[in-house]
């Protein structure tokens, strides 16, 4: 496919450089190319010139977003591997309730799901979207239960049902764009005259096991004017391979081979790992309850797909447990890698340390610098901080890299003038950098007092050790 | 019929339909004030016929294939341990050979081959949910080993820690010494790893080597830091591969394969071991490090195709996964996911060789990587919404 550079894009704005929307025209030209601006800031553009624009910048995959207040955006995919540029949208990780659980209970569980959080390197983790489950076919039961948790939260919802009716009074009464789940080659027909009756904006998630079928399914959508589609390859509890290959053809197809009808988000549901591993032989389960291990699968699958093209995820559980390595992941993948993992390195002063503080010498490393300043935050730790010049590699990293190293140190000492803020020479390495010892002082000149593994033991370490450290100090160096 | 006459049939039916006729008259009107008030729109029949005219459209030439890629080259396959018909103690593992990326365009001819980590001393250091396993074998890394093929390992490594001359400073040849003890008591591959100590470290993979004469096992590892022509030398006169090591960088990886190979190295022999940060903690530098050595391989840059080995390992040092902290429930389950995640990350980026320590997250990569030697099949409709 023939890429799109920033000229192709320059050649139809107005070129006035008028920088209403804050830059030249060659600038914006590339802002956009990037997908860092949007074409609503040039107010000088001609509808033809904008309507092609959009075409040579919208992304091969389509972006679906549903939600009302809260929203949420899948796909706009660009890439098939996130060194060649980045992934824009993560992965959407939603949550089941199930219609037959009493008003209470759902109400609990879809605030558990909107509430749930976990925070790590000064980011809030969270899941996206709360899947009302219509488990009792009912749709009166449904129906009640989209009302209670569109009342309970703000959180974006997909129904999940197999009954038409249930879908018909679910159009109904739900008030924002719901993702509907899901329609098969066997009702699709059905399913769009009841979207087109009830006259409601919905994206729509297609569900098949076959490629070519989600091909002409999505094909049916768009010549029929439904163009928000979600595209579901079935999951496949006994070998989660098949589903991945599906989710790679699709996405190379849309990306690679320039296939519009494959060009949608991919939905992809480990929750059916969960219940088959219920019932069925898992990996773990030699090794924890069955209960447990089907969570453990249930996370297996879930990394598995969020690595290969998954857009949005369902799944069934709320332990933290569950859902840390999950979230970790997909932060891990969504990070833009043209943005440096790296924080300015410098003298860093924590707490509000004095003379008799001690000095700590850590990595640039985005990663490491908020874990280090937000454990020290938590503690109450006072001291100051160094952060040396790794190239952004973390501590064990930049040890075996050899960035970590005395020459780094000495000149980071000399250029943050920390000398003069102290009256000691003491520098606390962390453990993992004990090996760099002897190389620190001797260049350096400093002493060096290998301190804790981890980040979060600094505040106990201190307490305990550093009034002792720096009398001892004071003693040998008293001449 | 008069007008009357048509009133009269409306109030039956409700509507009426007139063919071919013609009208003509000065002025016409027509008042059915009588009539019944007749709700069209509104009646379900109605409406039901109203959505039939929504005609759906089909869609036109819909057509597709499978979209397969045709690569210039292909994965080196390495193969660890000898057949007995060679000398050897009969357990070959190999690994790589792939022609392709993924497994609907060709399935892998090898399934990932799991090494299970050992130390030559007790690690008392380990997270209890993972020490449990260990905690009655620590003492005897030959004991050990035995429990590690009980747990599944294809491949056992043996770090000979206690060679650091800052631990306990063993010899050689002692280190070649429990090297034959553990050639004795099982049967599967070994990995060889020294202690980490650059000046030590070839001796120590020397004498190894020379002890596992024939029995081609992975030295582990040479890197730019030590003596790797020592490596080398041993790696080709003892019959055993080289694991090449680098920090994630591919241009790095590929300057390391050259020197091997200009020092002597059969790149038949080599395994790349790109550096496996854990997950949390820059594990998305070692996917694009991974990914595109597998590409730069499968198009044919000889330097570089060679299969990769991932230090799984590492995922266990991520705070995530040891710490204790209540509000992130028993650690035995993250100690767990962690290493599984980390794993299959990196199997998905093309890793062939996973050196691991936790006997659940083991079982579970290899239990879900074993169907990548599977073909691919249309999976199945699973209905979720009423379980």
């Amino acid at each position: 496919m023939k890429k799109v550079n920033a000229m192709d894009i320059y050649k139809l704005l107005p070129k006035r450089n008028c920088k209403k929307c804050g830059y030249t025209c060659m600038a914006f030209a590339t802002k956009l190319l990037e997908r860092e601006e949007s074409l609503d800031k040039c107010p000088f553009l001609t509808e033809e010139n904008r309507k092609k624009i959009l075409e040579l910048i919208s992304p091969p995959v389509r972006e679906v977003s549903f939600g009302g207040k809260k929203k949420v955006v899948l796909g706009g995919e660009e890439v098939m591997y996130r060194y060649q540029k980045t992934f824009f949208n993560p992965t959407a990780i939603g949550v089941d309730v199930e219609d037959t659980l009493t008003e209470e209970e759902i109400r609990e569980r879809a605030k558990k799901i909107e509430d749930f959080v976990f925070e790590r390197t000064g980011e809030k983790l969270k899941l996206d979207f709360i899947v009302i489950r219509n488990k009792s076919q009912d749709p009166e039961k449904f129906v009640k239960a989209i009302k209670i948790v569109e009342e309970a939260t703000e959180m974006p919802i997909c129904l999940a049902t197999n009954n038409l009716e249930s879908l018909k009074k679910a159009l109904d009464v739900v008030k924002q764009k719901p993702l509907i789940y899901s329609a098969t080659k066997e009702n699709l027909d059905e399913i769009l005259k009841i979207i087109k009756e009830k006259n409601k904006e919905v994206a729509l998630v297609l569900s098949s096991g076959d490629v070519k079928e989600l091909k002409y399914m999505a094909a049916k959508c768009l010549v029929n004017g439904l163009e928000d589609v979600v595209l579901e390859p079935y999951l496949d509890p006994e070998d989660v391979f098949n589903t991945v290959d599906m989710n790679v053809m699709i996405r190379r197809s849309a990306i690679e081979r320039g296939d519009k009808y494959l060009g949608f988000p991919i939905l992809n549901c480990p929750i059916v790992s969960y219940f088959y591993a219920l019932n069925n032989p898992v990996p773990p389960d030699e090794f924890f309850s069955k209960e447990d291990s089907a969570k453990i699968y249930e996370a297996t699958v879930s990394a598995t797909l969020l690595n290969r093209y998954a857009d949005a995820l369902i799944i069934h559980n709320l332990d933290i447990w569950e859902l840390m390595p999950i979230l970790t992941l997909r932060q891990a993948i969504y990070t833009d890698p043209r943005k440096p993992q790296e924080v300015e390195p410098g003298l860093y002063p924590i707490g509000n340390p004095d003379e008799n503080s001690p000095v700590i010498l850590t990595t640039n490393f985005s990663l490491t610098f908020y874990t280090v300043t937000g454990d020290f935050e938590k503690d109450n730790v006072t001291c100051w901080l160094l952060v040396m010049d790794t190239g952004g590699k973390a501590v064990d990293v930049s040890v075996a890299g050899g960035q970590y190293n005395g020459e780094n140190a000495k000149k980071l000492i000399e250029e943050t003038g920390i000398a003069e803020k102290v009256n000691h020479r003491i520098i606390i390495l962390p453990a993992l950098a004990a090996s760099t010892r002897g190389d620190i002082e001797e260049k350096t000149g400093w002493t060096c007092v290998v301190g804790t593994r981890d980040s979060s033991q600094v505040g106990e370490f201190l307490r305990k050790n550093w009034d002792r450290i720096l009398k001892e100090w004071r003693e040998k160096n008293k001449s | 019929m008069d007008l009357n006459a048509i009133i009269k049939i409306l109030e039956k039916v409700g509507k009426i339909e007139i063919e071919n006729i013609v009208i003509t008259a000065d002025e016409l009107i027509i008042n059915i004030p009588s009539a019944p008030p007749v709700k069209i729109p509104q009646t379900p029949e109605m409406k039901e016929k109203l959505v039939e005219e929504f005609k759906i459209k089909e869609p036109e030439g819909i057509d597709w294939e499978p979209p397969v890629e045709k690569y210039k080259g292909r994965i080196r396959e390495v193969s660890f341990g000898k057949p007995k018909s060679e000398g050897g103690r009969g357990v070959v593992v190999k690994i790589g050979g792939q022609r392709a990326l993924y497994r609907f365009e060709e399935p892998q001819p090898n399934p990932p081959v799991v090494t299970f980590d050992i130390f030559d001393m007790p690690m008392p250091s380990f997270p209890k949910p993972i020490r449990q396993y260990f905690e009655d074998v620590m003492e005897d890394p030959v004991e050990w080993a035995k429990k590690c093929v009980k747990f599944g390992a294809d491949m056992i490594t043996i770090h000979h820690i206690s060679t650091d001359p800052k631990i306990k400073d063993k010899s050689p040849k002692e280190a070649a010494k429990l090297m034959e003890d553990l050639l004795q008591a099982v049967k599967v591959p070994f990995v060889i790893g020294g202690s980490g100590n650059p000046d030590k470290d070839p001796l120590v993979l020397e004498e190894c080597a020379k002890a596992a004469e024939g029995d081609r096992c992975l030295l582990a590892s040479a890197n730019l830091e030590l003596d790797y022509k020592k490596i080398v030398n041993a790696a080709m006169k003892y019959d055993h591969n080289v694991l090449a090591w680098t920090i994630m960088d591919p241009n790095m990886a590929k300057d390391l394969n050259r020197k091997l190979i200009d020092a002597g190295l059969d790149p038949n022999r080599i395994v790349m071991d790109p550096t496996t940060c854990a997950l949390g903690y820059g594990i998305e530098f070692s996917i694009n490090a991974m990914v595109r050595l597998r590409l730069s391989g499968l198009k044919g840059d000889e330097l570089v195709n060679m299969p990769m080995s991932s230090g799984t390992t590492n995922a266990n040092g991520a705070r995530e996964a040891w710490m204790t902290n209540k509000e992130w429930g028993d650690k035995k389950y993250r100690l767990a996911l962690w290493e599984i995640t980390t794993g299959l990350t990196m199997l998905l980026c093309g890793v062939d060789l996973f050196m691991m320590l936790n006997p659940v997250a083991v079982k579970t990569l290899k239990k879900v990587g074993e169907k990548l030697t599977n073909k691919f099949k249309m999976p199945k409709k699973v209905d979720w919404i009423i379980a």
